[in-house]
């Protein structure tokens, strides 16, 4: 009421009517973008519990929870440069380098290097190099990041291949596997890594100013920028800390896995890139966060999973999993979906 | 144009007319003019590196120079190992043998027309198109050696099944899909499953013939089928070995015997543990050089030439190695070239010849 321009005459009572029919359907719609996913989440996984009961069992979900958690770390990084407005395509190349300079470090069937825990820091450091380099030639460079990353992720590969020169390195290091393969009090030890993941992620999005200008920025670069935000400074750090992640989700599958591999990131890109725009982020930024995007990764993952359980034929799978997708991505953006056009 | 193109031709066929003659009179090329090019996918993966080591381990064997080696790497493109064939072969096509891992079935057919045309000679591995075959005019084709994956899935399944005691349910990881190795490996394993009444197939998943793949869907089935799970076929090691560590994340590992296939140094490792049971091998090391020991006798002429041989000599599927716990030992480290003489020596050049491939 307050926003009627004045000299316009208007029937109060109607308008009234009209403007708290509209603010109901306006926080229903708000409800049903934030709540969607989740509910998608929900009935996924209640409809596979009636499928097979064995889905709902505690051992299936420990398997869910360990399945989740290198995407869960991926898609954390994932969802600051998306917010800001950006794309990552780097991720699989990045993990690889990651993963084999790592598996190089640690008491391997390579090299007689023995480093333990040092190794898996060197590691995830690489992965933050080479997303803050992302970084710095997106922003110093002005070249879109959907180029600079694309070319990253070749040149992370070939290295990658050059350190694993046909020989992927096994991880021997009994006691780093052990931990990586193993649980504390009944959760995966990686699941807590993604936990604890997620929580940062959590927290640096809502309650600092790196977090702030990640929306901002995503809501409108111009803005920003007359506004006085370090821009360049943010997406470097957006970008350092998706490499960061990557790092991170290369180093852990190689632990669990045993194995330093060009192809250990295989597919994560494009999971990754779904579970966060399925999360209800917007691909073209200012919209979204960390927790939508693992709900997001908690839908493939219970969609992967599920399809198993309830014995669709991987003939089928597929085909399956894009349809759910696809409806999942339209439910949730529905809203967005003019906004949603980056690529025409 | 067209008259430009015709001369062209005419240009080309006069001067692979002259090649043929040449090679075909003297049927010899100086040891040291002969180039050996491996064409491969890649050698990230241990399978690409052995066969690579194997090629090199020939040339030093035969005592020829390194140089005399090439590597091509076409990354999955077929396109580039038809072009990379190409480019070499615009000087000395005569004494130039390539041996082939070619990329899929049409690769097969324009490689094999490249070296007809130029006087190049080719050996093919794993399969070609049907009814494309050496013996059928491609005189440069000096020979395919085959892989009989209906062979390699049902000797690794008759292991499995050896190791589960005869009973119980199988859970089976398959390649990609409309592979066709995929395909003929597990329906060796199904024809095993056939044979053996109280053995039962309880799923199978795709993992792409990948690792990292193969672990969540191990996760799940052990979640889902718990101790049903008697025995775990994968169609190659990577697999298996994804397997192997889902396995050991549920302290399985050994517990539940798993298959794979291809002889991967790890999934021999493996074996020597206990944490796998069998792998069926077609050994790199030999992929990777036998197309050079036949190649190199028929330059040297120390054998006929390729259009002599009998049609079974061009086109054959090879011996695979079964490798279990039995003999497991002698596989753990690379080879030395001694041990591939009985392969490589002209007079038994077909020493793995299992009979005419289909």
């Amino acid at each position: 009421m307050d926003r009627t321009p004045t000299g316009v005459i208007q029937w109060p009572s109607l308008a009234a009517r009209d403007g708290n029919m509209r603010k109901v359907i306006g926080v229903l719609r708000e409800m049903a973008v934030t709540w969607g996913p989740a509910l998608a989440l929900v009935i996924l996984y209640t409809a596979f519990s009636i499928g097979d009961a064995r889905f709902a069992s505690l051992a299936n979900l420990k398997t869910l929870a360990s399945q989740s958690a290198i995407p869960l770390i991926l898609a954390t990084g994932m969802t600051y440069v998306i917010l800001q407005g950006s794309i990552d395509l780097s991720v699989e190349g990045v993990m690889a380098v990651s993963s084999l300079s790592c598996a190089m470090l640690l008491r391997n069937s390579r090299t007689g290097f023995d480093l333990g825990v040092i190794a898996l820091l060197v590691g995830i450091c690489v992965g933050a190099m080479f997303g803050t380099l992302n970084g710095i030639l997106i922003t110093r460079l002005r070249i879109p990041s959907f180029m600079v990353t694309l070319g990253i992720w070749s040149v992370t590969s070939g290295i990658a291949m050059l350190i694993s020169g046909g020989q992927p390195p096994e991880i021997r290091d009994m006691s780093i596997r052990g931990w990586a393969l193993g649980e504390t009090i009944g959760v995966p030890n990686l699941t807590l890594v993604a936990l604890v993941c997620l929580v940062i992620g959590y927290l640096l999005q809502n309650f600092t100013r790196f977090g702030r200008y990640t929306y901002v920025i995503g809501g409108s670069e111009e803005i920003a920028k007359l506004s006085g935000v370090r821009i360049n400074f943010y997406k470097v750090l957006g970008f350092g800390l998706c490499g960061l992640t990557a790092g991170l989700g290369g180093v852990l599958e190689s632990a669990r896995l045993g194995l330093g591999h060009v192809e250990i990131g295989a597919q994560q890109m494009f999971l990754t890139l779904t579970a966060v725009v399925i999360g209800g982020t917007s691909l073209s930024g200012g919209r979204g966060g960390v927790i939508q995007s693992a709900v997001g990764v908690l839908i493939l993952t219970v969609l992967a999973n599920g399809m198993i359980f309830i014995g669709v034929t991987p003939y089928l799978q597929k085909a399956v999993q894009g349809v759910i997708i696809l409806v999942a991505v339209v439910a949730a953006t529905w809203r967005f979906r003019a906004r949603l056009r980056v690529v025409k | 144009m067209k008259k430009s193109k015709l001369f062209g031709l005419i240009a080309v066929s006069l001067f692979v007319g002259t090649v043929t003659q040449i090679s075909n009179a003297s049927a010899a090329c100086d040891k040291s003019q002969i180039r050996f090019v491996n064409s491969m996918r890649e050698i990230s993966q241990p399978y690409h590196g052995d066969l690579d080591k194997g090629g090199r381990l020939f040339v030093q064997w035969a005592g020829l120079s390194d140089s005399q080696y090439v590597l091509q790497l076409n990354q999955g493109d077929t396109d580039k190992q038809v072009s990379l064939m190409r480019s070499l072969l615009a000087t000395n096509p005569g004494c130039t043998i390539f041996n082939v891992e070619p990329n899929n079935l049409p690769a097969v057919r324009q490689m094999v027309e490249i070296a007809n045309q130029t006087g190049a000679w080719i050996v093919t591995h794993w399969s070609h198109p049907d009814g494309f075959e050496p013996f059928n005019g491609n005189d440069h084709w000096i020979g395919h050696v085959g892989v009989n994956g209906l062979d390699q899935g049902e000797s690794i399944s008759k292991e499995l099944v050896k190791a589960m005691g005869g009973e119980g349910g199988i859970v089976a990881l398959q390649g990609i899909l409309d592979n066709k190795p995929a395909q003929l490996r597990f329906a060796g394993l199904k024809k095993v499953i056939a044979a053996n009444s109280k053995v039962t197939l309880l799923d199978q998943q795709t993992a792409n013939w990948d690792r990292t793949q193969a672990f969540p869907i191990v996760q799940a089935w052990l979640a889902k089928y718990g101790d049903k799970i008697k025995g775990i076929w994968a169609a190659n090691d990577d697999m298996a070995l994804g397997a192997v560590e889902a396995l050991r994340a549920a302290g399985l590992a050994g517990k539940i015997p798993v298959v794979g296939a291809d002889g991967i140094p790890a999934a021999i490792e493996a074996v020597s543990k206990g944490e796998m049971v069998a792998t069926a091998s077609t050994d790199a090391y030999y992929q990777g050089s036998i197309g050079f020991a036949m190649g190199y006798c028929v330059l040297t002429g120390q054998v006929p030439p390729p259009k002599q041989w009998t049609n079974e000599h061009r086109d054959f599927y090879l011996r695979l190695i079964t490798i279990t716990k039995d003999n497991v030992n002698q596989y753990l480290k690379p080879p030395p070239a001694s041990a591939f003489a009985g392969d490589w020596a002209c007079d038994k050049i077909w020493s793995r010849d299992t009979g005419a491939a289909s």
